[in-house]
């Protein structure tokens, strides 16, 4: 190759990998640092670097003991809350969507415009009356008081109703309406219309929707903490008890880092699985932490 | 499960089952009908006994507004899934989401604006009457040795059982009477035998002789009895002393009053107050009207900060969607070339601080960012105060939610880039226009007419995107002078999380749910105003 060629590729293709190898190392660089703390036998902030000092698993086996925090419990509750709420809100907003997006009905312009309305109020900006309200429900059922990650699924799926009806909604009227006479001339009901018909072919926004859900949840803050902040730490989810843990005691550095690379992994994994819905996902709105 | 919802429609159309191949035979439809009768019949029956439960619990406890829900929400359930009527299929699919936002979305925002009215927060969170008792109870000096007014003669006791009382003799009646004093109060003996002037058994509580006494001794001294004018308690072996409530309750007049100095406390904003302004802890819950508003407004050391908040919150969403937009659109637009290589580990690997959990994310730069210990500073060489100097804090906040939200950019505006045809800006380069100009006069339009919603709803996510904000840096540091725990880096939200959960003060909830209701406001007028501007409300 002569250096006129290399040259013109240079100018044409080559800048390109400097530009984006540049972007690689800054969105990498905190994700490879973690990965090394997580296995630095160091174990603290200021013995971590870029390169484990003496590599070592001892910060999971530490971790995962539970002697410093039940970290398998925080797992387990977001799996839970998260992967709950994800469910639930996507059959949900699916249901509603059916009905917004396939009949007519009184009341349907302005129950989607309501919807967008009510939506202005994050679910998180709520926190303070969740607090409250949890607090006052705990009176009378204690089961379901402050600390109970039930209470705390049930309240996200108060947003079931939101953003997600209309992503979802705007996609279902995108599926020819020809598909649902002809199920309905084979004598199909709505019922059967909606689970054979409509959702299969409305698979890629549910799973998008499903997944933006999930991460969402995963990394709800406000409400998790008002409801579960003052219960036992058994109950916390994930954001509750990594902040807590951290901030307690800074030199617990290498065993944050491990359960950050033990948590993190499955939802990268989810996301690389489901990049190519994604894009499409984000480009009709959806919006996540 | 499908056909748990058949409605008057679908019957008709079972007809033609039979001579469809590939549908299911009527059979199988009629048991399919069946399974989903079944499920029905178990779901709702489930419900209603769920409710029924519940309900016996609202009721005794008196929490009308829930009992109200509970009962509207069973029977419009039950309405509606047994109902065969066309008017009912809508209502099959929304009701169930409609409820729960009712319940945990409407009633929260309705309940917010009800505690930015009241003072509730520590200190502030009993009921009057709750308050009232407290108040007057730990009126009492109980460290003291007991030189009360009163006293009475005295005799440890102790019931079969173990349970130790005081045999006291009341000389203020005539005959005197004699009480029984036990931990849960003072009552007047039923059946009493006396030795000599001394009492010697009541109520079954024997006197114990001084021998007995020695191990008990303990135990006795701490004895309180709680009577209504006071506390008795053994001052000697043989005598007890009522040590008064200093503060009496009078609900006439709905007023404590002081017995040692006749100082009057009156009820002041959920609190008795004397004329001095000295106020009796606890308080209560109280309706104040807009004083928490009136507040935020008011006092120029609550003001100062909050207007340094209020600004920094725009600049943090603003900054945030235009640096992240511009890195993740100019690197879309960089690696968007035909010959490019490994396009697809680009996009894979970038795609990585937009998955990752946030909270994480930012938790490792916080510790990547620490002055003394992070590997920032480490790699670099120098003491940059990344999270301490206010400026710097603030830049840093950028430059982590840039890192947060660039690779969303990068991908969308792949997205949108590739759905723009190649032939535009073919057709601009054979007009004579070189690649920047095909750019901006071809590709960039086009761009920002798919992105500019996502912009917008990017805006308002970061606006209120506490995660960075309170996992970098808590908010810090803390702005010089202010009255309520405001920083530097503090938006609205987390500014409101402090006021709720961490301020010096206590929880000042009525307060922090104020704030709450403004950045409500703030963000109505806004989406309003960018409602206006999009067209995307006559699409429905």
């Amino acid at each position: 190759m002569g250096s006129t060629s290399l040259r013109r590729w240079f100018a044409e293709v080559g800048w390109r990998h400097l530009v984006g190898i540049s972007a690689l190392v800054f969105a990498l660089f905190p994700v490879l640092f973690i990965v090394s703390s997580s296995v630095n036998a160091a174990g603290t902030l200021s013995g971590s670097g870029l390169v484990p000092s003496e590599f070592s698993l001892i910060n999971y086996r530490e971790l995962l003991d539970g002697t410093e925090a039940p970290f398998l419990s925080w797992l387990g509750n977001t799996i839970f809350v998260a992967g709950g709420a994800a469910i639930l809100n996507t059959a949900l907003a699916a249901f509603a969507s059916y009905a917004f997006s396939r009949m007519r009905f009184t009341g349907r312009r302005t129950g989607l415009l309501s919807i967008l309305l009510i939506q202005m109020f994050p679910t998180t900006l709520l926190f303070v009356a969740m607090f409250v309200f949890v607090s006052d429900i705990g009176g009378v059922f204690p089961s379901l008081g402050l600390g109970s990650r039930v209470m705390l699924l049930i309240i996200y799926l108060g947003g079931a109703l939101g953003v997600n009806t209309w992503l979802i909604k705007g996609y279902f009227d995108t599926i020819p309406r020809d598909l649902d006479e002809s199920a309905l001339i084979d004598g199909a009901s709505h019922a059967q219309i909606f689970f054979r018909v409509i959702l299969p072919l409305a698979a890629p926004i549910l799973a998008v929707v499903a997944l933006i859900t999930f991460v969402f949840t995963l990394n709800e803050f406000l409400v998790a903490s008002a409801v579960l902040g003052q219960g036992e730490s058994e109950q916390f989810t994930l954001a509750v008890g990594m902040f807590r843990f951290i901030d307690g005691q800074g030199g617990e550095w290498g065993q944050f880092a491990a359960g950050s690379v033990m948590s993190g992994i499955p939802v990268v994994v989810l996301f690389l699985f489901l990049q190519k819905y994604i894009v499409s996902g984000l480009t009709a709105g959806a919006v996540k932490g | 499960m499908s056909t748990a919802m058949t409605d008057a429609g679908s019957d008709a159309g079972q007809d033609q089952d039979d001579r469809r191949p590939g549908t299911r035979s009527r059979a199988g439809l009629l048991a399919g009908s069946m399974v989903g009768l079944l499920v029905k019949v178990i779901a709702l029956g489930t419900l209603n006994a769920t409710s029924i439960w519940a309900l016996t619990r609202l009721v005794p406890a008196g929490v009308w507004l829930g009992v109200a829900f509970v009962v509207i929400a069973t029977v419009a359930i039950d309405i509606v899934y047994l109902s065969r009527a066309r008017w009912s299929i809508a209502l099959k699919y929304l009701l169930p989401g409609t409820l729960l936002l009712l319940a945990f979305q409407v009633y929260p925002v309705l309940y917010t604006a009800y505690i930015s009215t009241t003072n509730l927060g520590t200190g502030n969170i009993l009921d009057k009457e709750a308050a009232i008792d407290q108040v007057v109870a730990t009126s009492v000096d109980t460290t003291g040795g007991g030189d009360g007014a009163v006293s009475f003669a005295a005799r440890p006791a102790q019931a079969a059982d173990g349970t130790l009382g005081l045999l006291l003799l009341d000389e203020r009646t005539d005959p005197p009477t004699v009480l029984v004093g036990t931990e849960s109060g003072a009552v007047p003996a039923v059946d009493v035998t006396f030795d000599g002037d001394r009492v010697a058994e009541a109520d079954g509580f024997v006197a114990l002789l001084l021998g007995e006494l020695a191990d008990l001794e303990a135990d006795f001294a701490a004895l309180e009895v709680a009577s209504d004018e006071g506390i008795i308690r053994l001052s000697t072996l043989n005598r007890a002393a009522l040590v008064a409530f200093r503060l009496q309750y009078d609900a006439g007049t709905d007023t404590i009053t002081d017995v040692t100095t006749g100082t009057t406390y009156t009820p002041v904003e959920g609190f008795f107050q004397s004329e001095a302004g000295e106020r009796l802890t606890p308080g209560w819950e109280v309706n104040i009207g807009f004083e928490n508003y009136r507040r935020v407004f008011a006092s120029e050391a609550i003001r100062g900060p909050f207007l340094q908040v209020f600004v920094w919150n725009w600049a943090f969403a603003v900054g945030t969607v235009v640096f992240s937009f511009v890195v993740g659109m100019l690197l879309a637009i960089t690696l968007d070339h035909p010959d490019l290589k490994g396009k697809r580990i680009y996009r894979a690997l970038l795609i990585f601080p937009y998955a990752l959990p946030s909270f994480l994310t930012v938790l490792v730069w916080q510790g990547m960012m620490n002055r003394n210990f992070g590997i920032i500073n480490d790699l670099i060489g120098l003491d940059v105060p990344w999270l301490t100097d206010p400026w710097m804090a603030r830049a840093s906040v950028l430059l982590v939610s840039t890192w947060l939200s660039f690779p969303y950019f990068f991908l969308v505006c792949t997205g949108a880039l590739q759905s723009i045809p190649r032939e535009l800006t073919e057709a601009a380069n054979v007009d004579g226009a070189n690649g920047r100009q095909a750019f901006r006069a071809v590709t960039f339009p086009l761009l920002l007419i798919a992105v500019a919603p996502l912009l917008i709803s990017s805006f308002a996510f970061n606006f209120n995107n506490f995660n960075v904000i309170f996992f970098l840096n808590r908010g810090g540091p803390p702005i010089a002078g202010a009255q309520t725990p405001a920083g530097s880096t503090d938006i609205l939200v987390s500014y409101t999380f402090r006021l709720a959960f961490e301020s010096g003060r206590g929880q000042d909830l009525g307060f922090a749910t104020a704030i709450s209701i403004l950045i409500f406001l703030h963000v109505a007028l806004f989406s309003a105003w960018s409602f206006r501007r999009t067209a995307r409300l006559e699409e429905i």
